[in-house]
């Protein structure tokens, strides 16, 4: 579903990512794990389109998405759940969701989407006319996940969820990816909490100073002895 | 001084701050979405007087349809410097379009300077010197329908902004550019809007005060000023904001010419610029915000 050819990213002159390649199945939960800094976030702006590789290809089914403008990606049917949640201040909730729609396809589908968000997020639902930066945290991250899911993704990026979240609601977090997944969307999450991640995830890569070290499915890596000193501590 | 006097005066002043709102609006709209300081607000507001005086003195238009004309024009003009000034500067820093458009407000009083001469120009119609009377408080009746035509822009462009797919993810764009662009908003296309749509309201406010003030080649230069002491007062970026800058700004002015001599009242604004820089730089909106 998702293909990523051999990228190398840049920011200037400083190289991020270094032949990064790795493919996500439909259907699947794949699990990028890695220390802060390690590059995660630049992968994941660089499959949206945000930053551009300096050589490589993402391929999307058959379309290639790093030639594309970048708001044409979402069009496809990619989504991305930014880091840090980037709500819009000044907005209501309402009117982030509805913006999340913004893509023709997406519009026209609009109203069941609501429909389907709220059942999913029913806390949304009674506070759609408050701004969005009025909402507590953990709100504020359903919000962005919520936001995403308008734009009927067929894949959906995470990255770092349940950053700065209180630990009940990091579990609520992983619990809704865990549903979304099982509605049939296909699920690319970046985290750096490894261990619930590699336990949600079927398959994981793990990515350290821009490279991609190791790759295996989540159950193994969590018992791999490498991976337990050097993400789980142990 | 009376009570009637005193109304007088504030029914003035809020006259006068529909006129500062709509000529505001435009410099911060731009602002908000591109961080670009218009320098050529003023040659707009001053080619938009000179288009409104040949509409109405020439070809004897009614002047309160020479919006109708004015602000489409402007709003096309807006999206081709859009496309060829702005969008070629890319990611350059503030200082290229700052300088930029300065040159171009200079390009702008240089036309005017060759087609129209420096004379002084000002618009007389049949609505001039009518004055009604309201509670015997004596009102312009060129100055209600401008402020009347100000407060319309204002309100349907705040009805773009809050109630429409576009004027949205032009609301998105001002706050968080990336997330806009990962909703599928087209940014570049919605910057050239709202480029758009700050130039066309900054040609109804040179339209409007046309058949006010009189104006020459020059005009404009205290108002761009004066949009900066409102946008400054607002917080540069909110509604309510630009309109409560502009109701400081208006009777601050319309009280001061009790005291100081009315050659010396875009002192006033300047002075108050300076003031509100000093102590409140985020604006006068700094009073109420919560904290988040
Ligand atoms: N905008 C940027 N400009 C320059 N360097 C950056 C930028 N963003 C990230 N980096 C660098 O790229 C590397 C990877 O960052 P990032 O992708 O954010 O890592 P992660 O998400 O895994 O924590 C880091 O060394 C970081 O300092
Ligand atoms: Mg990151």
């Amino acid at each position: 579903m998702l293909r990523v050819e051999a990228i190398n990213v840049f920011y200037g002159e400083v190289q991020t990512l270094w032949d990064v390649s790795f493919a996500v199945n439909p259907g699947e939960i794949v699990t990028l794990v890695g220390s802060n800094g390690a590059g995660k976030t630049t992968l994941l702006k660089t499959i949206s389109g945000l930053l551009t590789p300096r050589s490589g290809a993402v391929y999307f089914n058959q379309t290639r998405l790093d030639t594309l403008a970048s708001h044409r990606v979402v069009e496809l049917g990619v989504a991305h759940v930014p880091e840090g949640r980037r709500l819009w201040a000044g907005l209501t909730v309402l009117e982030t969701l509805e913006l999340g729609a913004y893509v023709a396809r997406a519009r026209r589908e609009k109203k069941q989407t609501l429909e389907w968000v709220f059942a999913l997020f029913p806390r949304l639902a009674e506070r759609k006319w408050q701004l969005a930066e009025t909402l507590s945290g953990g709100e504020q991250q359903m919000l962005a996940i919520a936001r995403s899911l308008l734009s009927r993704p067929k894949l959906l990026m995470f990255d770092e969820p349940s950053l700065g979240l209180a630990p009940v609601i990091v579990e609520q977090v992983f619990q809704v990816i865990e549903e979304i997944n099982r509605q049939g969307v296909t699920i690319l999450l970046v985290e750096q909490n490894v261990s619930h991640a590699l336990a949600l995830a079927h398959r994981a890569y793990v990515l350290e100073t821009g490279r991609v070290i190791k790759t295996g499915r989540g159950q193994d890596l969590l018992n791999d002895p490498q991976v337990k000193s050097a993400y789980l501590g142990l | 001084m009376t009570v009637q006097d005193l109304a007088t005066l504030i029914v003035s002043a809020i006259l006068t701050a529909g006129l500062y709102a709509t000529m505001s609006y435009g410099l911060a709209l731009i602002y908000g979405v591109m961080r670009i300081i218009n320098l050529a607000h003023a040659g707009v507001m001053m080619l938009a007087a000179y288009m409104t005086f040949w509409l109405v003195a020439v070809l004897h238009l009614n002047p309160f349809l020479a919006p109708c004309v004015v602000v489409p024009t402007f709003f096309l003009l807006g999206l081709a410097m859009h496309r060829f000034l702005i969008r070629p500067l890319g990611s350059a820093p503030m200082i290229a379009s700052l300088l930029l458009l300065f040159g171009v407000w200079l390009i702008m009083q240089n036309i005017a300077y060759l087609i129209f001469s420096s004379d002084t120009r000002s618009i007389f119609t049949q609505y001039t010197l009518w004055t009604i009377h309201a509670a015997g408080i004596p009102i312009s009746f060129n100055r209600l329908m401008v402020f009347a035509a100000g407060v319309i822009a204002l309100i349907s462009l705040h009805l773009f902004l809050t109630k429409t797919y576009p004027g949205r993810a032009i609301r998105a764009l001002a706050v968080d550019p990336e997330a806009a662009i990962l909703v599928g908003i087209n940014t570049s296309r919605m910057s050239m809007l709202a480029f758009g749509l700050g130039i066309a309201l900054a040609s109804l406010a040179g339209c409007l005060m046309s058949l006010i003030f009189s104006f020459d080649p020059d005009f404009g230069r205290s108002h761009l000023l004066k949009s900066f002491c409102i946008v400054v007062l607002g917080g540069l970026e909110s509604f309510v904001g630009v309109a409560l800058g502009s109701l400081v700004l208006a009777l601050v002015e319309a009280f001061s010419v009790m005291w100081l001599r009315a050659a010396l009242q875009d002192f006033v604004s300047f002075a108050l610029l300076v003031l509100v820089l000093l102590v409140m730089p985020n604006g006068l909106m700094s009073l109420f915000r919560r904290r988040a």
